[in-house]
């Protein structure tokens, strides 16, 4: 099973972030706990920052009229399940992107979203030693188990013998 | 220089609404819009997004972790880019019924807080299905620079756009 201490000194353990390269393995799924409930304000706070002033998140009248409820913007969507899946993958150097990242069904606010991820590939890094990049894919699903979005990412992550961390004093 | 699309409505004789996104009739293939303004992202920003969004990656939000990595300092989260793009992409695209799903985001280079982000779209594809219901589905790619011109993210999305004659204005009053 997975290490998640680091053990400093006699009854003394630090906890280790997310799960080094090399315990990855092709076929493995991880189930995100806990789920996240997304609320209407939250995505009416993301898209005022985001300079987005359509009208779905920032005018109830208008939402009511054309959508029928508080649809979440598929880019605050996408965020939550993908940061979901960072309890796992939080030994992350750098992420190089996603691809067929599909949505299913429309979440409402409201919904709590749960995730899994599972693992598709994994090769080390040839210009950076201490990195391996991986490819997984992560589904969303909503209360009732529907699912919401798909999508397979690839990012670097950190071996267990290499990184900051020590340096950090983690 | 022409003026070729406007985001008001005269709906009287010196009465003018604001109406903005444009129909689904409007796009062409070959059409780049560049949004305006851009945002600069600080680091404040990336703490924010990261804590309420409960991510757990500490390359985000730990500065002495993040001292001791390649890039010396805190990257801003994917999604915070991606979200702060597609956003900044309103004004043009507010007639966006919902985005189906992404073909690809590639993040091609790291933003740091306090660097400033602009957005530009290409009309890709126009899927011009006359009998698609009251909106039309458009294939865009959206690339995000920096401030020194450097792409930093490309995405490439399908999206449903209302057409003009179902443009949802008048449901909500507009």
């Amino acid at each position: 099973m997975f290490a998640n201490y680091r053990q400093v000194e006699p009854d003394v353990y630090m906890e280790l972030t997310g799960i080094a390269f090399e315990d990855f393995a092709v076929g493995q799924v991880f189930e995100h706990r806990p789920g996240r409930t997304i609320t209407e304000e939250e995505c009416r706070k993301h898209m005022m920052h985001a300079l987005d002033l359509s009208p779905r998140n920032l005018d109830r009248v208008y939402t009511a009229a054309v959508h029928g409820r508080t649809v979440v913007p598929e880019t605050w969507l996408l965020s939550v399940v993908a940061i979901l899946t960072t309890k796992t993958f939080g030994r992350v150097v750098a992420n190089l992107g996603w691809t067929n990242t599909v949505m299913h069904a429309q979440a409402v606010a409201g919904d709590t979203i749960t995730a899994e991820s599972e693992i598709l590939g994994k090769r080390e890094s040839n210009s950076r030693p201490d990195q391996g990049i991986m490819h997984v894919a992560t589904r969303g699903f909503d209360q009732a188990g529907h699912l919401l979005c798909s999508y397979e990412r690839r990012f670097l992550v950190y071996r267990g013998d290499g990184g900051p961390y020590r340096q950090a004093g983690y | 220089m022409t003026a070729t699309f406007t985001w008001y409505a005269e709906i009287a004789p010196n009465r003018f609404r604001e109406r903005y996104g444009l129909a689904f009739e409007d796009f062409a293939p070959g059409q780049r819009f560049r949004h305006r303004p851009g945002i600069t992202i600080t680091q404040q920003d990336n703490i924010d997004e990261s804590v309420e969004a409960l991510n757990q990656a500490m390359i985000h939000y730990d500065d002495h972790y993040a001292a001791q990595t390649e890039f010396k300092r805190p990257l801003v989260a994917s999604n915070l880019t991606v979200i702060r793009l597609i956003g900044m992409t309103w004004k043009t695209f507010a007639a966006r019924e919902r985005i189906l799903g992404w073909a690809e985001i590639s993040m091609l280079a790291p933003v740091f807080g306090g660097d400033t982000v602009y957005a530009e779209t290409a009309i890709k594809t126009r899927h011009d299905d006359p009998a698609g219901g009251p909106c039309g589905r458009l294939t865009l790619v959206t690339q995000g620079t920096n401030q020194h011109g450097k792409t930093i993210c490309r995405m490439e999305y399908d999206a449903l756009i209302w057409r003009r004659a179902h443009l949802p204005f008048a449901q909500a009053g507009y």
